[in-house]
């Protein structure tokens, strides 16, 4: 019902403010025919009940069938051609009508009057807000036409009212159309935003979809294991790469918790502990190895964080570093062997030199003594560097391990003194050494390695001091630590190069100048061995007033050690 | 009759080295050139007072002699210095051992320390 009304008043225009008229004239045409047919209907009743007469009974009817054909074609004109014409006509029938629709008497001045109002206020709301003003001039010339043409004086209270109404409808019907406009651009904007809106939307999702499949590809095609387990280590997401790595196929991975993947049995022993602690401890280490069936794995662990900064899980990457670590243990091997191949002959050669000097097959004179002596100086200078070259090989491999147990730190000084009083003395330096009160007496440590580091700062320091003294200190550093400071009054170590004396083979002298001998391992290896211990080494130098090494290491309680506690 | 001593080490010059040093001591000096022959020696009647025992040996190592020596009771009162160039492995067996040496091993510290081990010095 609802639709047959929508066609019958719907009309093809697109100018909204024509349509929204050209509608409600076809509402009001709908509305006239629907009275003509009843008005139809009541005369042809009275003509048949004889109460009219016959003259009037022909005026009557061909009145009314006049304006029912007027109103179809005025509705024709509607809906086909303008609805500016068809308001137009309509209004000048209605006029027409109300003109004869009753004496003029009672048009011109008696109660028909108000009749003429409606033309005027319709015709702001189908025609143009103003056109009220022209059928309130039609109306007056008629109602004035009326008046004269029966002798009465015209009645201009009764004009002023239409041109009254004719103001007032202009006004309500412009108020009416300007919010509607209003409303239109409001709309008309609504759309746009909403379109822009959709447009950014679609733009976005497919940015992310592309970004996504991106990602997913790069995973997929990485040969990185990688796997991402939510806060509760159950893993979500695993690429391909770690089926050939873990030998468990990616889809078994997925919906596990990390506890139960690391109980596959190619998983060596000493691995698999690493790893719970790693879950236990909640760490995220960067690279350590681990044995899985005949793999050597490099295994690192990332917190992963969203963009409002939460932690929504972790990332474990695993590398397959079995060839790498093949060859670290074939070099370790290798220098391992050339180290004690090289050691052996120069122990013997010292062995023979020291014989010279204590005169072992007879008596020797000075000069032969002082050669001994020079021999015994060069093989052990060599000794050095062969087990720099060693430490560093085996720290490279991982391989070097700090033997926690405990040491006396006056021990530690005495050794130092027995080693290098006379390196010393020999350049005219004097090497003092002092433990404040408050070091106790007994500390843990590794003390073959703390001994290293401390003949190799100190002979570097005897190395780079042409006069004055070198100074070794013991000291407790804050509650649990404690610490080695050795400064010298040498030349300095300028400030360009600080950054990099700790760094493997490097010297501050370049190649070419070098006054000093030695592979430039020895503050490297101090650093490396620090570390190991946990400890860690600081460097303070002015040029031409000397250099100070300070080292904090962390105090452990002796009576730990029983617990077989180890650095990591 | 002076103590014996029994030095196992494959390397010519060290050998010698350290025999030197024993006998200048005043040890009466035997050597065994490699893990083989040192074991066959082991079985021999003469106890040694002191033992040098090199760890890398050719044949039979010297963590092997070492476990020989140490199960065979009559080895019970004889003196074991084991020399090594790997100083974890001397650190591993200090405890078994009387002393645990590292190489280089120089002549004097040998002479030194085995002076003081000899009796009635």
């Amino acid at each position: 019902m609802k639709s047959f009304f929508d066609g019958i008043l719907s009309v093809p225009a697109s100018d909204p403010d024509d349509s929204r008229r050209r509608r409600v004239l076809n509402i009001l045409l709908l509305g006239t025919f629907a009275a003509t047919l009843v008005g139809l209907a009541g005369i042809l009743i009275a003509g048949a009940l004889s109460q009219v007469s016959d003259a009037d009974f022909r005026l009557l009817l061909s009145g009314i069938l006049g304006t029912t054909f007027g109103i179809l074609g005025i509705y024709y004109i509607n809906r086909r051609y303008s609805g500016r014409w068809a308001a137009m006509l309509f209004l000048l029938l209605l006029t027409a009508v109300f003109s004869i629709s009753d004496t003029p008497e009672q048009l011109s001045n008696g109660r028909a009057l108000f009749i003429f109002t409606l033309p005027i206020a319709i015709s702001s709301l189908i025609l143009a807000p103003q056109s009220g003003f022209l059928f309130a001039f039609i109306s007056s010339g008629i109602v004035a036409g009326l008046a004269l043409s029966i002798d009465q004086p015209v009645n201009i209270f009764a004009i002023i009212g239409y041109f009254m109404l004719a103001l007032v409808s202009w006004i309500s019907a412009n108020s009416l159309e300007s919010a509607l406009r209003e409303l239109r651009t409001i709309n008309t904007n609504l759309d746009s935003v909403v379109v822009e809106r959709t447009e950014a939307l679609a733009a976005s999702l497919e940015r992310e979809r592309i970004e996504a499949g991106r990602n997913r590809a790069i995973l997929n095609s990485i040969a990185d294991g990688v796997i991402v387990f939510d806060r509760k280590w159950n893993a979500i997401l695993a690429n391909p790469a770690v089926k050939g790595m873990l030998e468990i196929p990616t889809e078994l991975i997925v919906g596990k918790n990390f506890r139960e993947i690391i109980e596959h049995p190619r998983l060596a022993p000493q691995s698999r502990g690493l790893l719970y602690a790693m879950v236990e401890h909640d760490t995220q280490p960067i690279g350590f190895r681990v044995e899985w069936g005949g793999k050597t794995l490099s295994v690192s662990a990332a917190q992963v964080y969203n963009t409002r900064n939460e932690n929504i899980g972790i990332v474990i990457v695993f590398r397959d570093v079995t060839r790498e670590a093949e060859v670290e243990k074939l070099k370790s091997t290798f220098v391992g062997i050339v180290s004690h191949e090289l050691r052996t002959p120069l122990n013997a050669i010292l062995g023979y030199a020291e014989m010279f000097k204590e005169a072992v097959y007879g008596p020797m004179n000075e000069k032969q003594v002082n050669m001994a002596d020079r021999i015994m100086k060069n093989s052990h200078r060599l000794l050095g560097l062969i087990s720099d070259l060693l430490d560093q090989a085996q720290m490279e491999a991982g391989k070097l391990t700090i033997q926690m147990a405990p040491l006396r730190p006056s021990e530690l000084l005495d050794n130092l003194h027995s080693v290098l009083d006379k390196s010393a003395s020999d350049k005219g330096l004097k090497l003092t050494s002092e433990i404040e009160d408050n070091v106790p007496d007994t500390l843990n440590g590794d003390a073959r390695r703390l001994h290293q580091i401390l003949t190799n700062l100190v002979n570097n320091a005897i190395k780079f001091t042409d006069q004055g003294s070198v100074r070794v200190r013991l000291f407790l550093s804050g509650g649990s630590q404690w610490g080695i400071e050795v400064t010298d009054t040498g030349r300095g170590i300028p400030a360009s190069e600080i950054p990099y004396i700790f760094e493997t083979f490097r010297q501050v002298e370049g190649t070419a100048t070098r006054v000093h001998g030695g592979f430039g391992l020895g503050l490297s290896i101090v650093k490396q061995l620090v570390t190991l211990m946990n400890g860690e080494i600081k460097v303070n130098s002015t040029m031409d007033e000397g250099t100070t090494f300070i080292i904090i290491l962390p105090m452990l309680p002796v009576d730990k050690l029983e617990s077989n506690w180890r650095y990591p | 009759m002076s103590e014996l001593a029994l030095v196992i080490e494959d390397d010519e010059d060290l050998a010698n080295i350290f025999a030197e040093a024993l006998r200048g001591v005043g040890f009466s000096l035997e050597i065994a050139p490699d893990g083989r022959l040192a074991r066959e020696r082991l079985k021999g009647a003469d106890v040694p007072f002191i033992i040098l025992l090199d760890m890398h040996l050719p044949h039979v190592s010297g963590e092997e002699l070492l476990a020989d020596i140490k199960q065979d009771e009559r080895f019970s009162k004889t003196m074991v210095i084991i020399t090594t160039a790997d100083a974890r492995l001397g650190e591993m067996y200090r405890d078994q051992v009387d002393f645990a040496l590292i190489k280089p091993i120089s002549f004097i510290q040998l002479r030194d320390l085995t002076a003081r081990l000899k009796p009635g010095r």
